[in-house]
C-alpha cells in the first residue's frame, strides 16, 4: 500500500512538473514510424527531423528562446495508431505531422474544427496546395502532382509532345499515396497523346512483384514511373534488374530514391533516377552544426547522415522551424499557438539568401508560400544512382503549373463539396 | 457473501428461465449500464472517447457477430474484416446516393447488404467444415478487398480510392463527419450496440440459438432430430454478417471518418477473431471482455510510462506493447483456454460459495 502511495505521489509530482514545463516549450509532436513494414524508410527521415531540432535546442536554446519539444508518437504507419496519436497530442500541439497519406486524409477534415495546422512536406493530398480551401493544411515544398509533372518534363526533354505515341507505366502502391498522381498523369496522357498504364502493387505483394514485372515485360512500356514506398521500392528495383528493364527508363518519386534500396543491386541499378526536392550535402553548415551539437546523441550513423533521406528529414524540420520563426516575428511573441503557426507556415519565404543563412546551402530549392499557395512549388532535381550513391543528375526542374492548377482547383472544390459545410477562406486573394 | 444466492427462490419455470436468475447479476449489469450510459460519457475526455470507449464498443459488436457464427453455430470464418468492409461501403453508398437518409437507418440497412454477401459466401459451409471452411471464407476476404480496390463506383470514383465520411446530422445534431462531437458519436454507437446485444442475447437463448448449438455440437445428430442444416448454417451466416456489417458501418462512419480498402485487410479479421477467442467463444459477455483486453489495453499501456514520468522512446513503448500483449494472450490461453468469459464464470461460482466453500 505504501508502495502504491509513493507511486501516486511520484506521478503527481511528475504531472505537476510536466505541466509547468509545458508553458515554456513549443510542442511539435511527430507521428513517427520507426517500427513496421515502412520503418526502413522512416528511420532516416525521423532521425534527420529529430536531430535538427535537437541541434536548435542545443545551439540556440530552441526558437525565440523557447525550446521545442519534438516528441515522437509511434504509429508504425498504421492509420488507427496515427489517429490515436493525433487525439493524444492535439491538446497541446501547435502542429500535426501525420507522416502518411492515410493519416493525412483522416485528419484533414478535422483541421477546420480543431484548428491545428497539418504539415505534410512532400506528401498528402496534392490539392492541399489550394490554401483557400485547405486553410489548415500545408505540403511544401512540392506536391505529388508537381512531382509527376516534373518527371514527365524530365523524360520528355522539356516538351511533353515528345511523348506522343509512347507508353508510360505507372507502377504504384495500391494505396491513396500511390493513386494520388494518377488523375494528373491520365489528363496529361490524353492531352499529349501518350498511353498510361497503371500497374498497382497491393500492400501484400510489395515484396513479390513478379506479376507486375511480367506485365511490364509483356507490355514493354517506354518508361516506368514508380510511386513506391517502404518495402515496395526494393522489391521493384530488384525485379527490374532481374527482368533487365533498362534502368535509364525507370524513374521514381522522391520517396523511391532511398539509398538502401539501391544498395541491394549496386552497380546493376546504375542509371535509375528519382525526382527529389532535397539533395544530400554533407558539407552544408547545418550538417556540421548537427555533428557538433548533437554528435553521438544522434541515432543516425555517419553514413546515414550523408544519405538523401536524412537530409530530407533535416529540411522538413527546417521548414517547420522557419514557420515557427515567422510566426513568432509576425505576432511578436515567442510562445505561439497553432493558429499563429498557421500564419507562419503561410508566409514562408525561402530565398536563396535565407537558405544560406540557415546553413542549408545546396540542400533545397527556394520557394515561398502564401495564404492561397500552401505548397510553394519549389521545383526539384533528378537524382541518379551511379552504382554507389545518388548524385544530382539535372538542373532544377519546375512543374508545369499552368497544367496542374486547374486540376487542383477542381479537386479542391470537389473535396469541399463532398465535406460540406466546408469553410472557404474568402479574404485570401490569390496572388499568382 | 456478496454473491449469496441463498434465499432467492423460484416458484415458477418462468422465473427459473429468466435472463438473470440471480439477483446480483442484474444489479451488476445495472451498474455496468449506468457506467456506460451516464458515468463514462460525462467524465471521459476526447482522447478516452476516441481511443478507448468508441473502439471497444465497435470491436465488441464485430466480435459478437463473429461469435454467433463461430462460437454458437461452429462455422469458422476468417472473412470478418471484409464483411465489415461490405457494411462500410454499403453505408457510404447509401448516404451518398440518398443524402436525406437518416444515418441510423443507413447503418442498420447496410448490415442487410453484408448479410446477403455473407450468405453467398456461406454456401460452401453446406459441404465443407472446419479448416476447409476457413479457407473458403479466406477467399471471401481476399475477393472482397480486391473488389473494394477495383470497383471505383463503390468509392464514387474518388482519386485516392478512399471513402470519406461527409457531415451528417440527425434532427440537426451532427453525428458523423468532422463536426460531430465524440459524445454524440458514443451515444449513437451505444444505442446500436445495446439494441443488437439485446437482440443477440434473446436469439441465442431461444429456439434459433439452440438450433445453432445443435449444429455446432454434432451436425449429423442435429439433422437426425429434424434440424434443417442448410437453413441453420445460412441463417447463422446471415445474422452474423448482418451484425458484422453494422459494426463495419459504425467503424468507418462513427469512428474513423475515412477508410481505404486495406483497412479491412486480414489483420482486422484476425484481430476480431482474437477478441472472440480470448473473450470466449459461445458467450456474449466475452466479446466485451476480449475487446477491452485487445483494444484498450495497448492504449493504456502506452499512457502508463508517461503518467509515471518515465522517459521512454515511443518506438520502444510500441515494441514493449507488442511483447506485453503477446505474453498476455499466451498467458490467458494457458490459464483459461475457454476465454475471459469462462474466467468470469469461475470467479462468479467461487463468489457464490464464498466465504464458506464446501
Amino acid at each position: 500500500m505504501k508502495h502504491v502511495k509513493r507511486l501516486i505521489a511520484a506521478s503527481a509530482v511528475a504531472a505537476l512538473t510536466a505541466g509547468s514545463a509545458l508553458a515554456q516549450e513549443l510542442y511539435a509532436p511527430n507521428l513517427s514510424y520507426r517500427t513496421g513494414p515502412f520503418a526502413a524508410t522512416g528511420i532516416p527521415l525521423m532521425n534527420g527531423q529529430k536531430d535538427y531540432f535537437d541541434m536548435l535546442n542545443a545551439r540556440d536554446g530552441g526558437l525565440g528562446g523557447i525550446p521545442v519539444n519534438f516528441e515522437e508518437c509511434e504509429t508504425g504507419y498504421n492509420t488507427e495508431k496515427g489517429v490515436e496519436c493525433y487525439e493524444k497530442t492535439k491538446a497541446d500541439a501547435i502542429v500535426t505531422q501525420p507522416w502518411s497519406t492515410g493519416i493525412t486524409l483522416q485528419v484533414l477534415p478535422k483541421t477546420n474544427v480543431d484548428q491545428i495546422p497539418i504539415l505534410a512536406p512532400g506528401y498528402g493530398f496534392s490539392p492541399m496546395a489550394d490554401g483557400k480551401t485547405f486553410q489548415w493544411a500545408f505540403n511544401p515544398p512540392a506536391s505529388y502532382w508537381d512531382g509527376m509533372s516534373m518527371i514527365l518534363l524530365a523524360i520528355s526533354d522539356g516538351d511533353l509532345e515528345n511523348l506522343r505515341g509512347k507508353k508510360i507505366a505507372h507502377l504504384h502502391l495500391d494505396h491513396p499515396f500511390g493513386k494520388e498522381p494518377l488523375p494528373l498523369l491520365e489528363a496529361m496522357g490524353e492531352q499529349h497523346g501518350f498511353e498510361v498504364l497503371p500497374i498497382p502493387v497491393g500492400l501484400s505483394e510489395m515484396q513479390n512483384q513478379s506479376a507486375q514485372w511480367l506485365q511490364i515485360r509483356r507490355e514493354q512500356p517506354d518508361y516506368v514511373i514508380m510511386w513506391g514506398w517502404g518495402a515496395m521500392n526494393a522489391g521493384a528495383i530488384t525485379e527490374a534488374v532481374k527482368t533487365r528493364y533498362p534502368m535509364d527508363q525507370f524513374v521514381g518519386v522522391w520517396w523511391s530514391g532511398h539509398s538502401d534500396d539501391l544498395q541491394l543491386v549496386g552497380e546493376e541499378g546504375a542509371g535509375y533516377r528519382a525526382i527529389s526536392w532535397s539533395l544530400p550535402n554533407p558539407d552544408a553548415p547545418v550538417m556540421q552544426a548537427i555533428r557538433e551539437h548533437v554528435g553521438d546523441k544522434s541515432l543516425a550513423s555517419e553514413e546515414e547522415m550523408n544519405e538523401v533521406f536524412y537530409g530530407r528529414g533535416v529540411i522538413i524540420s527546417a521548414i517547420l522551424a522557419e514557420g515557427i520563426r515567422v510566426a513568432q516575428e509576425m505576432h511578436g511573441k515567442p510562445d505561439i499557438g497553432p493558429a499563429e503557426l498557421r500564419d507562419g507556415l503561410a508566409n514562408l519565404n525561402f530565398t536563396p539568401e535565407r537558405i544560406d543563412e540557415l546553413g542549408l546551402s545546396g540542400m533545397m530549392a527556394p520557394f515561398a508560400t502564401s495564404c492561397a499557395n500552401h505548397t510553394g512549388h519549389s521545383g526539384a532535381w533528378m537524382i541518379e544512382w551511379d552504382g554507389e550513391k545518388f548524385v544530382q543528375a539535372s538542373d532544377l526542374l519546375q512543374a508545369d503549373r499552368a497544367a496542374i492548377a486547374p486540376l487542383e482547383a477542381v479537386a479542391a472544390a470537389e473535396y469541399a463539396a463532398a465535406n460540406a459545410p466546408w469553410p472557404i477562406d474568402e479574404d485570401c486573394q490569390a496572388d499568382s | 457473501m456478496i454473491y449469496r444466492t441463498a434465499g432467492q427462490f423460484k416458484t415458477s419455470y418462468r422465473a427459473d428461465q429468466a435472463l438473470f436468475p440471480v439477483r446480483q447479476d442484474a444489479i451488476l449489469l445495472g451498474i455496468v449500464l449506468v457506467l456506460a450510459w451516464v458515468v463514462l460519457p460525462l467524465t471521459a475526455s476526447e482522447f478516452a472517447f476516441q481511443t478507448l470507449l468508441i473502439p471497444v464498443l465497435i470491436y465488441a459488436l464485430a466480435a459478437m457477430g463473429l461469435n454467433l457464427l463461430t462460437g454458437y453455430a461452429g462455422q469458422l470464418s476468417l472473412g470478418t474484416g471484409a464483411f465489415m468492409g461490405v457494411g462500410a461501403y454499403a453505408c457510404y453508398k447509401l448516404v451518398t446516393l440518398f443524402p436525406e437518409i437518416n444515418l441510423l437507418v443507413a447503418v442498420l440497412l447496410s448490415g442487410v447488404f453484408s448479410a446477403m454477401v455473407g450468405v453467398v459466401f456461406g454456401i460452401p459451409s453446406l459441404r465443407i467444415k472446419g479448416f476447409y471452411l476457413a479457407i473458403a471464407t479466406l477467399a471471401a476476404q481476399f475477393f472482397l478487398i480486391w473488389l473494394f480496390e477495383k470497383w471505383a463506383w463503390l468509392y464514387n470514383y474518388n482519386a485516392s480510392g478512399a471513402i470519406q465520411v461527409p457531415n451528417l446530422d440527425i434532427f440537426g445534431v451532427p453525428v458523423a463527419g468532422p463536426l460531430a462531437s465524440s459524445a454524440t458519436q458514443y451515444y449513437f454507437i451505444l444505442v446500436v450496440v445495446t439494441l443488437l446485444t439485446v437482440v443477440v442475447i434473446n436469439l441465442t437463448r431461444g429456439n434459433q440459438g439452440r438450433i445453432w448449438k445443435a449444429t455446432r455440437d454434432m451436425d449429423i445428430a442435429a439433422e437426425l432430430i429434424g434440424i434443417n442444416l442448410m437453413r441453420s448454417k445460412l441463417t447463422a451466416f446471415a445474422v452474423s454478417s448482418y451484425i458484422v456489417g453494422v459494426a463495419g458501418a459504425l467503424f468507418v462512419f462513427l469512428w474513423r471518418g475515412a477508410a481505404e480498402p486495406n483497412l479491412f485487410d486480414i489483420d482486422l479479421s484476425f484481430r476480431i477473431l482474437f477478441i472472440a477467442i480470448i473473450g470466449g467463444l459461445g458467450s456474449i459477455l466475452g466479446n466485451y471482455l476480449g475487446a477491452i483486453l485487445i483494444v484498450a489495453l495497448p492504449v493504456l499501456l502506452g499512457i502508463v510510462p508517461e503518467a509515471l514520468g518515465l522517459q521512454i522512446k515511443s518506438a520502444t513503448i510500441e515494441h514493449l506493447n507488442v511483447m506485453i500483449i503477446g505474453a498476455l494472450i499466451i498467458f490467458f490461453l494457458i490459464v483459461e483456454p475457454h476465454g475471459l468469459a469462462r474466467l468470469w464464470a469461475l470467479i462468479r461460482e467461487k463468489l457464490i460459495l464464498w466465504p464458506f466453500p464446501h
